[in-house]
């Protein structure tokens, strides 16, 4: 009775979708599972957040909101490999400017040549913002657009508006990080809802998130090569941080104390670190980098990886390609001559996931702000037409970031007992008649806004 | 794309690949005079070179049609193939590192390639008193990164004196205002920033030797923190690495010889050393070498006192002398450049020759592997129509290490199908645009 | 004094001759509008050539110049420098080139030469005799001037004090153009950069509509004077020729449709990718007055040679070419673009053509420059070989028939080096 009297008091207190009962049973649906085979017809019971059971016979408990699955399919939540979703500061400047043009001064990749400014797209990953107060810094010691130590979880918001829309395009989980500087900060893997920020934290620290912006001539670093050297320094300073200390609390009479240094704190606790690489060139130059810095490490961006794809192999280095594909500048002189190197990295770059999958590279896909349905469907249809298979397409939206940041034992299938975040859709996902019906995350169902006209039309 | 791999793909091991003659050939040595026969080539390396050679069975005969061969001409002084110049926030820039920033696919390096250039030391700019860590390159195009790279050569610290790395001390660079100064404003200040930071440089070292000393006693310390501005610095005062200076004026030129002594380093090569000719007897007591432009001035005020003597000036005065280029396109004609000297100075053939193949080979010391034609050295030949001293020659082809970069008539013929190729493409973006829409801010397109 | 002694020694015993009379023989002669004669002769009388031929008389009186095994060219011109405005191109105090406004047709740029510049004797050292010195500021620069290198003042070195106009046209700035800095420069989005340029165009045909209204109103006897829209006046009237500078295909198709619809007398300077446009430049008859061969290709799929065999082409076309250094210290230099040129392709007689007599009809002084003929001024260089090849070595020099003193600056920091113990 009084079990009962609850649960009549939740159902009638959800007006809205998201506080809804824990126990969900998807009946009779299509289940790609990503991990194992297509479930042709099965369901999927859900239970406090979690998958209870998944089969191709499962008893549906009597206490569970069925939704009859005939004519859905069943996919695991979509996971955006990086993403600034969930702060809300970035929201501000998150409207993705054109590459090339209009952004704040950061670093392009531009070779030394006579530069084509419709050239190369601006740097790859999280729309990067550089502040210069102060006195311009004179080397690494003044730890300029160093901010290691912030972490993503502890800058989430709920109420981010554009949560809602990355749900709606089939998104239940990101790894978000902080965008700014450097040493920008470390990262976590949320779910894209959730009543309080703890509650969407899953993993934290996910990562130590890098870029090579750097901002003017006045202040260090303000090249490329300044960068890197600075990236390296402040390495070394930690490791010899981790000696400095350790002797200092073998022996603190007598020992000069180390100084507190908080860019070093934060430099260590990464499990691994996010290193921009587009072109072949940089993808080379930083896996030889990261290989020097003797840590973990991911690239981000990887355009041009299909040139180089035997060096990822050989470095173990996992990838996080964008799918925003290297695209004309808007703002370009329709006039202006591209070289023909660039044409052809833009012809090309979606053939960069299927290459990968052929070389046994581990890959992952982000949106960099390809945000819509629409878009993305365009964005992944590219790389299908070029070689890569709905299958692995849908396995670097789920199983391959979950094993890239270390979550694969509670995330990225549909498996019993890892975190109910499902993406149910009218059809198979990422076709263009497709849409997504609902989205469940730690168990809890959403469902997608109406398109707008704007997406309509684009 | 697909002459990318092709020629990633023929410049794999060259242990596998048979011996190469070039032959009817008039050969310019540098070092032993020339002759006209023959060269034979066998894994990279000269194995022989004179009137009458010993052709392998299986040899591929390059005929050089009774053409001109010489050296590949070599530039002491570049910024290509690197995409960062400058770390000019900080006087002393020492930490930064030309090899982390290498471009193997800039396409300055094909076209250096196309005038006779095989091998380059990248730079720093002239932003900085102290600039970073310079790389020796090879033209090989098409390489990666680590395959552009000259094995085995020293590394080299870039310095700059005069008015380029005091330029930020109080005006206003480029036109940007509320810019902060810099320090210095000086000359003085140069010389300043200099000796502050190899007296910083001698007690990291001392640090590093106390630590070192400690070890041996079986003690167990914590290491100094590294210091990556001051490593290099340290290792040329050990004599690891070298020094290239930028300078003008006779002043600032004895300052820094001055200072080298004090501290007990040589400076190897003064870079444009525009002035050098007026103080080459002390250039030459101290061992140091120059490496200039034959007949840039007036474009700054401390090149107004430059000549075009300046190359054979110093030359007699007892200096080794090379030229260099500092530009993408001068690079290209390097071998004019070295005529200029003949007329300016009256060197003979095989001195103006030396100044771009063996001299500049000396001052990054890879002298034992290029830099001429002798047996032992690396293949890095180049083959001209006419006497490479004439404004007419035209390169014909270029080896590096024995296998060939450069074909001139090969280039000519591809070019329809890169052409092609281009045009392909472009047709398709267009396609893709128009289905896109017109670009932002395009009302009529001009006609 | 020493003239006088100097002409004695020069001449037969007898009578002195005056230092702009002499007789020149024993030399390659190389007119430029003929064929070479070997073992020739150029009488000279009063700075004029009266005579060139095989074997000339000498007359009495007159001073021999014997210059066995050696040869004599025309003086070479140099169609774009800034000599004599501009003495150390990065301290602004020595630049007189870029005055402030976009439309100054009144300004002169012959009274700024500055006849002392170091540039001018280490220019001539190296064979040029005349050059055009060109104002740089704006769209309409000014009235440039043709110089010979040698005088007191700038009036006694001037032979055309406005031989063209030099016009910069505007071009579609942010768009296309090459960045200068590798690092964090922003760029102008094109349809901002095309509104600039819009609005430029604007104000240029503006400006010209002004002129013709004034040109109109002065007819009819109206006007007050106006400096500026005076000194268009030539070039409405087709008398003074307009040098536009475009590089780039869109900017000189743009040039182009300016010119013809201005009814202006064109000459296209810079060039860059004037291959592109050969055809119409011959149709319409626009001389190229070119930037230098020692230069990179436009873009980086061109052929790397694409910049040293642009004069050939153009040639090929029927177009009418000559080279400019677009430089003052690197003026001396003049000869080795042609060369470059000929190496890929250009004929060697069209190579030294575009140095002196293409130049010289261009600027509409063919009557008085530009090849070693009767009745011009003896601009001459005496060589021991190939002006075009670096080891050439002028050995003398004259402007107006006066010999030249080829000493400059340089040689003398040589010198006395040299000495140094």
């Amino acid at each position: 009775m009084g079990k009962t009297l609850i649960l009549l008091l939740c159902a009638a207190s959800c007006a809205l979708d998201g506080a809804a009962p824990a126990v969900f049973a998807i009946r009779d649906a299509r289940i790609v599972t990503v991990s194992g085979p297509v479930l042709e017809r099965g369901t999927v019971l859900i239970r406090d957040g979690l998958i209870q059971e998944v089969g191709a016979s499962v008893a549906v408990p009597p206490d569970a909101w069925v939704i009859e699955g005939k004519g859905l399919t069943v996919y695991p939540g979509l996971i955006d490999a990086l993403s600034t979703l969930g702060i809300a500061e970035a929201a501000a400047t998150t409207t993705i400017t054109t590459r090339g043009g209009g952004r704040t001064p950061a670093l392009p990749s531009i070779p030394s040549t006579p530069a084509m400014p419709s050239e190369t797209p601006g740097p790859p990953g999280l729309p990067s913002i550089i502040t210069t107060t102060g006195p311009p810094a004179q080397g690494p010691e003044d730890r300029p657009s160093n901010t290691s130590w912030v972490r993503a979880a502890d800058l989430i918001s709920p109420t981010d508006r554009r949560l809602e829309s990355a749900r709606s395009a089939g998104f239940t989980t990101a790894v978000t990080f902080p965008p700014r500087g450097i040493f920008a900060g470390q990262g976590a893997v949320i779910n894209l809802a959730g009543e309080k920020a703890g509650q969407m934290v899953i993993a934290s620290p996910a990562g130590l998130y890098l870029t090579v912006s750097s901002g003017g001539f006045s202040s260090f670093p303000s090249s490329l090569f300044g960068v890197m050297a600075y990236i390296r320094q402040v390495f070394l300073d930690s490791e010899h941080y981790v000696l400095a200390k350790q002797a200092y609390q073998n022996q603190p009479a007598g020992t000069r104390r180390p100084a507190y240094d908080r860019a070093l704190e934060g430099v260590l606790d990464a499990p691994r670190l996010l290193i921009p690489a587009v072109r072949a060139v940089e993808l080379d130059r930083m896996v030889r980098f990261a290989a020097e810095l003797k840590r973990k490490a991911v690239l981000y961006g990887g355009h041009e990886a299909y040139r180089v794809t035997d060096l990822l192999k050989k470095s173990g280095t996992p990838l996080l390609v964008s799918l925003r594909w290297p695209e004309r500048s808007r703002d370009a002189d329709p006039e202006d001559q591209e070289p023909l190197r660039m044409l052809e990295l833009r012809e090309r770059a979606p053939s960069t996931p299927g290459a990968l999958v052929k070389a046994g590279v581990p890959f992952a896909f982000y949106t960099e702000g390809v945000s819509t349905s629409r878009e993305l469907q365009r964005a992944i249809k590219r790389a299908l037409d070029a070689g890569l298979s709905s299958a692995d397409a849908l396995r670097a939206f789920t199983l391959s970031p979950a094993e890239i940041y270390g979550v694969a034992d509670r995330l990225g299938s549909v498996d019993k007992g890892k975190i109910a975040n499902l993406v149910v859709t009218s059809g198979e996902l990422f076709q263009e008649k497709t849409q997504v019906r609902y989205v469940f995350i730690d168990g809890l169902k959403y469902e997608p806004l109406p398109e707008t006209p704007e997406e309509v039309t684009r | 794309m697909k002459s990318l791999w092709l020629v990633i793909l023929a410049a794999a091991p060259l242990v596998a690949g048979p011996p190469t003659v070039i032959q009817n050939a008039k050969v310019l040595t540098v070092t032993k005079g020339r002759f006209d026969g023959s060269i034979v080539i066998r894994d990279g390396k000269i194995v022989e070179a004179g009137e009458r050679v010993l052709v392998p069975q299986d040899a591929r005969i390059i005929d050089a049609g009774g053409q001109y061969v010489m050296p590949g001409i070599i530039d002491p002084h570049s910024h290509i193939a690197a995409e960062s110049t400058n770390e000019g926030s900080i006087s002393v820039s020492s930490m930064v590192s030309i090899k982390d920033v290498l471009n193997p696919e800039d396409i300055a390096i094909y076209r250096a390639l196309a005038g006779g250039v095989t091998t380059a030391l990248i730079m720093h700019g002239s932003a900085n008193s102290i600039g970073g860590v310079c790389t020796a390159v090879k033209m090989r195009w098409g390489k990666d990164a680590s395959g552009i790279q000259l094995d085995g050569a020293k590394s080299v610290l870039k310095m700059a004196l005069g008015e380029n790395p005091k330029r930020r001390g109080g005006s206003t660079p480029f036109g940007v205002s509320a810019t902060p100064a810099r320090y210095p404003a000086t000359r003085m200040g140069v010389e300043d920033v200099i000796r502050e930071a190899f007296i910083e440089a001698l007690a990291y070292q001392k640090t590093w030797r106390d630590y070192q000393a400690k070890l041996k006693r079986g003690e167990k310390p914590v290491p100094p923190r590294r210091d990556l501005k001051l490593d290099p610095l340290v290792e040329v005062l050990e004599g690891r690495m070298l020094v290239h200076a930028h300078c003008y004026r006779a002043d600032e030129i004895l300052m820094l010889l001055r200072l080298a002594d004090e501290f007990h380093f040589n400076i190897k090569a003064l870079i444009h050393v525009l002035e050098g000719y007026k103080v080459a007897k002390e250039i030459a007591e101290h061992h140091s070498s120059a490496t200039t432009f034959s007949d840039w001035w007036a474009y700054k005020m401390e090149a107004i006192d430059a000549i075009p003597y300046n190359a054979a000036l110093m030359m007699r005065k007892g200096v080794l002398v090379s030229l260099n280029s500092d530009s993408a396109e001068l690079m290209r004609h390097l071998n004019q450049e070295a005529a200029k000297v003949i007329k300016y100075g009256g060197v003979s053939e095989d001195e103006a020759l030396a100044m771009i193949t063996i001299n500049p080979a000396k001052q990054m010391d890879v002298d034992n592997r290029v830099g001429s034609i002798e047996p032992g050295k690396d293949a890095d030949l180049v083959i001209y129509d006419k006497h490479p001293l004439s404004n007419y020659a035209k390169v014909q082809k270029v080896l590096i290490d024995g296998e060939l970069y450069f074909d001139r008539d090969r280039e000519v013929s591809q070019r329809t199908d890169k052409e092609s190729r281009k045009k392909a493409l472009l047709e398709k973006a267009r396609e893709q645009q128009k289905r896109q829409g017109p670009p932002a801010g395009m009302t009529r397109r001009p006609s | 004094m020493k003239t006088l002694i100097f002409a004695l020694l020069c001449s037969l015993p007898l009578a002195a001759g005056t230092d702009d009379s002499f007789l020149l023989r024993g030399v390659t002669v190389h007119p430029v509008s003929g064929a070479d004669i070997p073992n020739g002769a150029v009488l000279v009388r009063d700075g004029k050539i009266v005579e060139v031929g095989a074997k000339l008389a000498a007359p009495k009186g007159l001073r021999i110049i014997d210059a066995k095994g050696l040869h004599v060219y025309p003086g070479m011109i140099d169609s774009a420098t800034e000599m004599g405005l501009s003495e150390i191109s990065s301290v602004r105090e020595t630049n007189d080139t870029t005055e402030i406004g976009d439309f100054n047709p009144q300004l002169r740029a012959i009274v700024a030469v500055n006849p002392a510049s170091e540039h001018i004797p280490v220019t001539r050292a190296n064979g040029i005799t005349s050059v055009i010195t060109m104002p740089q500021g704006g769209i309409v620069c000014g009235q440039a001037a043709l110089i010979h290198l040698d005088g007191w003042t700038w009036q006694e070195m001037e032979v055309r004090p406005s031989v063209c106009m030099n016009l910069r046209f505007p071009v579609i700035q942010g768009g296309s153009g090459r960045a200068s800095f590798r690092e964090g420069m922003s760029r102008v989005p094109f349809a901002e950069a095309k509104r600039n340029y819009d609005r430029r165009m604007q104000q240029l045909y503006d400006f010209f509509e002004q002129a013709r209204r004034y040109q109109k109103a002065k007819a009819a006897g109206s006007a007050e004077v106006d400096l500026k829209l005076e000194a268009m006046l030539p070039v409405l009237e087709r008398k003074l020729p307009v040098v536009v500078n475009a590089s780039r295909e869109r900017a000189i198709k743009e040039a182009l449709r300016f010119a013809e619809k201005q009814q202006i007398r064109m000459v296209l300077a810079g060039a860059e990718e004037s291959w592109k446009l050969a055809g119409e430049l011959k149709s319409q008859n626009i001389p190229v007055l070119l930037g230098p061969t020692l230069a990179l290709p436009a873009q980086e799929d061109d052929p790397y040679d694409k910049p040293f065999t642009l004069p050939g082409e153009l040639c090929k076309a029927g177009v009418k070419i000559a080279f400019g250094t677009f430089s003052t210290s690197a003026s001396r230099n003049l000869p080795y673009q042609a060369a470059n040129a000929v190496a890929f392709g250009l004929p060697y007689q069209e190579g030294l053509k575009s140095l002196t007599l293409n130049p010289a009809e261009i600027w509409g002084l063919a009557d008085q420059l530009g090849s070693i003929e009767k009745g011009k001024w003896a601009d001459l260089i005496v060589t021991d070989g190939d002006p075009l090849e670096t080891r050439t070595q002028i050995k003398q020099m004259f402007i107006k028939g006066k010999a030249v003193d080829l000493e400059n600056k340089h040689h003398r920091l040589y010198e006395q080096y040299l000495r140094r113990p």
